[in-house]
């Protein structure tokens, strides 16, 4: 946790608030958050912790009732982009802020097709191309090695913390320059938990992350940097 | 983003279709009945007898064999169906209750056909036989056979409604030491009123739109009925029966008539139960 | 005292109509059962043709019910075919694209479509084939027009049951994809349409078993007693539940009886048939829903 105070400020949120319906669960943010760092997002259940991530990838949206005031930047391709613009794209913006959720959400399809969704999704289709971009993605979550062997089995056969390191894996094989976890390890074993801080300490050297967290232990072994979502006001420390 | 806006546009585009069949529908039955409205007369059609002879093709006959069908399938179907459905869902045992559903959803797939045909050969014997009157193809005859034909569909809303009570009511009664049939009458029933009043309404549109059982059953007599022991025609079996008849002639006019009664009829019910549903929807 | 009669009351009426509906339903059933199944057999389908030639078509079937058969084939086909890509994509659009007003307002126009009664929608398909018509002079009530006729009967259910589908897949699976840069037709195309595939197809079956039994909305618009295999999609035909009707009410002879009751019990079977596998089908939709929580 050290020299990552000079970094250059990746996102940032100005005068942000949100609603659902009438309630008001974020309340005027204004933060900003290093490249290249693990910034843990705590707090009480209930504050808004789930709907403070998903106004990075604009997720939120699907939502009905749901209205946001403020304003968010991120810093893409080295500069700055106001991902409310009009003129961003919502896929483009999804693909370079990956998202992974509490419980595992393996699509119902093999391994293989699972990661490499995101690229059909996208257009990729040379086979070559798809090939070496799942298996390096699989490398880089630390799961090639353990399914290497079985890539058409239906993801949903994998362990709860497979799946998990699986859906991470899908969500970095576009490269994305954000990657933006809710709670990852909430459902997990020990062991599996130890396996993803690993993952993700070794990611934030490409990925600028944002991490939801209820354990404290996590957070001081692997956040640069905690940010406090309650009531009334949030701090950052 | 262009696939984007093609796709939408052609589910866009198929949602507006199927939409504006519900109109065109109407708007065919307006447009061929058109003569028999002109100058008001289409509610003195709805009021006068038919007798082609003397020219007067009014379906109130055809009005009122509908009615008294409809209205008397409903005396029998309602009360079995409501019985039926607190045994399942209540009073009976569980694997009784599995299997009592299980036959009853299987009863809903059974073509209407077959329950004229066997009407035809079976009950219709059995009534000439029980009252000695005529061929004993009667109001009384359609009406047994039409309650068999609605009674499945409108246990299963029944029994739906009484399953989708909330669980903490069950159980606050359950507490409470009610017995089966008490919880029956002060807890299931109560809540339940409206999904059994939009299960009626649905029944008598069912039964109302139903053709095959009052033209096998019925006897189509074009008279208003005395007795449920008589013969009657519905406006549906009017529209199968009069469908060969010359295009041009009024006879035939009168058909358009008789479905755009049973289309404002069906609306309404649907109307009805939405608005039902609504009150419904507020209240919880 | 009086909670004590009416408790007694209630229980005795349930139990009463109960079995009062089951055994009038075997009495039903049974009667067909008894009556019909003896009948059954190769000659009751083909009459005097052999099988062979009657299925390649090589020879008519006179007597059978082949024709009445092939007839309500054809016509299911044709009028579920016509019927299924509109009904989906209508549901998909009123899933996942309109809101507010105007998803009510299609939805009331849907359910008033639902609640029509089969002889008006036949009255309607008739009436179209007497417009056409004017125009083409070929158009007369047929096997087309009475598919399109079926097709606007059945559109209701295969919307409903493709919206309602689409609308019971639990959020978390709904937003895996547009996490991972879908675009709302990706997402649609990819997760969710696969995802409703099960509750879609129980739908339509049931549609084919509507459009299998349906005899109003046939007998307005171009079905006959007697047609053969029909020549083109602009001729008459026969088919099993008109076949039925028509026999309860015009038979001249014992035989002709006979083969009534065989045509009901064969279309029994059709119809258990295609409802047990709706049912298989929607049970596993619900499984995969427990699974994936």
């Amino acid at each position: 946790m050290t020299e990552n105070k000079s970094n250059e400020i990746k996102i940032k949120t100005v005068n942000l608030s949100f609603y659902y319906n009438r309630l008001h669960v974020l309340k005027d943010i204004s933060v900003e958050f290093p490249e290249r760092s693990i910034s843990a997002i705590v707090g009480p259940s209930g504050q808004g912790k789930s709907t403070f991530l998903m106004i990075f990838n604009r997720l939120w949206e699907t939502i009905p009732d749901a209205r946001m005031e403020g304003e968010a930047f991120i810093r893409l391709k080295n500069k700055w982009v106001n991902i409310y613009d009009r003129s961003i794209s919502l896929p483009e913006l999804r693909r370079s802020a990956g998202m992974v959720f509490q419980t595992p959400n393996p699509l119902p399809m093999s391994i293989f097709k699972n990661i490499s969704f995101p690229l059909k999704l996208s257009g990729v289709i040379e086979k070559q191309a798809v090939d070496e971009k799942v298996e390096f993605a699989l490398k880089q979550a630390f799961l090639w090695e353990e399914v290497k062997d079985r890539l058409s089995d239906d993801a949903r056969s994998l362990s709860g913390g497979q799946q998990q390191r699986l859906c991470i894996a899908r969500a970095l094989t576009l490269d994305p320059e954000i990657l933006l976890l809710d709670e990852p390890t909430s459902f997990l074993d020990a062991g599996s938990g130890q396996i993803i801080e690993d993952l993700l300490l070794s990611l934030k050297e490409s990925c600028t992350i944002l991490l939801i967290s209820h354990y404290m232990d996590q957070i001081r072994r692997i956040a640069d940097r905690v940010m406090e979502l309650s009531g009334d006001t949030s701090n950052n420390s | 983003m262009k696939r984007e806006c093609f796709a939408e546009t052609g589910f866009l585009g198929a949602a507006v279709l199927s939409a504006s069949l519900t109109a065109l529908i109407l708007i065919f039955m307006l447009f061929l009945g058109f003569p028999l409205f002109r100058g008001g007369c289409f509610f003195t059609l709805l009021t006068t007898p038919w007798n082609p002879d003397k020219g007067l093709f009014g379906i109130y006959p055809m009005l009122a064999g509908t009615l008294s069908i409809v209205f008397l399938s409903l005396c029998w179907a309602f009360p079995l169906s409501l019985g039926a459905s607190a045994l399942i869902s209540v009073i009976a045992p569980t694997g009784f209750a599995k299997f009592c559903k299980k036959t009853v959803q299987m009863l809903t797939g059974i073509p209407t056909v077959i329950y004229g045909f066997v009407g035809v050969f079976l009950l219709v014997p059995f009534i000439r036989e029980m009252f000695a009157s005529g061929s004993g193809m009667s109001i009384l005859s359609a009406s047994l056979m039409l309650s068999m034909v609605i009674s499945p569909t409108m246990i299963l809303i029944f029994t739906d409604t009484f399953e989708s009570i909330p669980a903490s009511y069950s159980a606050a009664a359950d507490a409470l030491g009610a017995s089966p049939v008490q919880k029956l009458l002060y807890v299931i029933l109560p809540y339940s009123r409206q999904g059994i009043f939009a299960g009626l309404i649905l029944s008598v549109g069912r039964a109302m739109g139903d053709t095959l059982i009052a033209l096998m059953l019925a006897g189509n007599a074009v008279a208003v009925p005395g007795s449920i022991l008589d013969s009657a025609r519905t406006l549906t079996a009017h529209i199968a029966l009069v469908i060969a008849a010359d295009f041009d002639s009024i006879e035939f006019k009168t058909i358009f008539a008789a479905g755009l009664v049973l289309y404002v009829f069906t609306t309404s019910l649907i109307l009805l139960v939405r608005i039902i549903g609504g009150m419904g929807m507020k209240n919880r | 005292m009086k909670e004590r009669f009416i408790e007694i009351f209630i229980k005795s009426f349930a139990w009463l109509s109960g079995l009062l509906l089951l055994s009038a339903a075997f009495v039903i059933i049974g009667f067909l059962l008894v009556k019909g199944v003896p009948t059954l057999s190769l000659s009751l389908i083909f009459g005097d043709t052999s099988p062979a030639d009657a299925l390649l078509l090589r020879r008519q079937v006179l007597t059978g019910l082949f024709p009445a058969m092939a007839g309500t084939c054809l016509l299911v086909l044709l009028s579920v075919g016509l019927a299924t890509p509109v009904g989906l994509a209508a549901g998909i659009y009123l899933a996942e694209y309109s809101r507010g007003n105007l998803k009510s307002f299609f939805s009331l126009f849907y359910d008033i479509l639902a609640g029509v009664p089969s002889i008006v929608i036949g009255l309607f398909g008739f009436s179209l084939a007497i417009s056409l018509h004017h125009y083409v002079k070929e158009i007369y009530p047929c096997l087309l027009i009475s598919a399109l006729a079926l097709a606007f009967l059945v559109l209701p259910y295969l919307i409903r049951t493709t919206q309602f589908a689409m609308e019971s897949i639990p959020s978390e699976t709904r937003l895996t994809a547009p996490a991972l840069g879908a675009t709302k037709l990706q997402n649609i195309a990819y997760v969710l349409f696969p995802r409703s595939l099960p509750g879609i197809a129980s739908g339509v079956i049931l549609a084919i078993g509507r459009c299998a039994e349906d005899t109003a909305v046939i007998m307005l618009t171009g079905v006959v007693a007697a047609a053969g295999i029909p020549g083109s999609l602009l001729s008459a035909y026969e088919a099993l539940p008109f076949y039925i009707y028509y026999i309860s009410s015009q038979y001249r002879d014992a035989y002709e009886l006979q083969t009534g009751y065989g045509a009901a019990v064969i279309l029994l079977i059709i119809c258990a048939c295609l409802f047990l596998a709706a049912f298989y089908l929607k049970n596993q939709l619900m499984d995969r829903m427990l699974y994936r929580q």
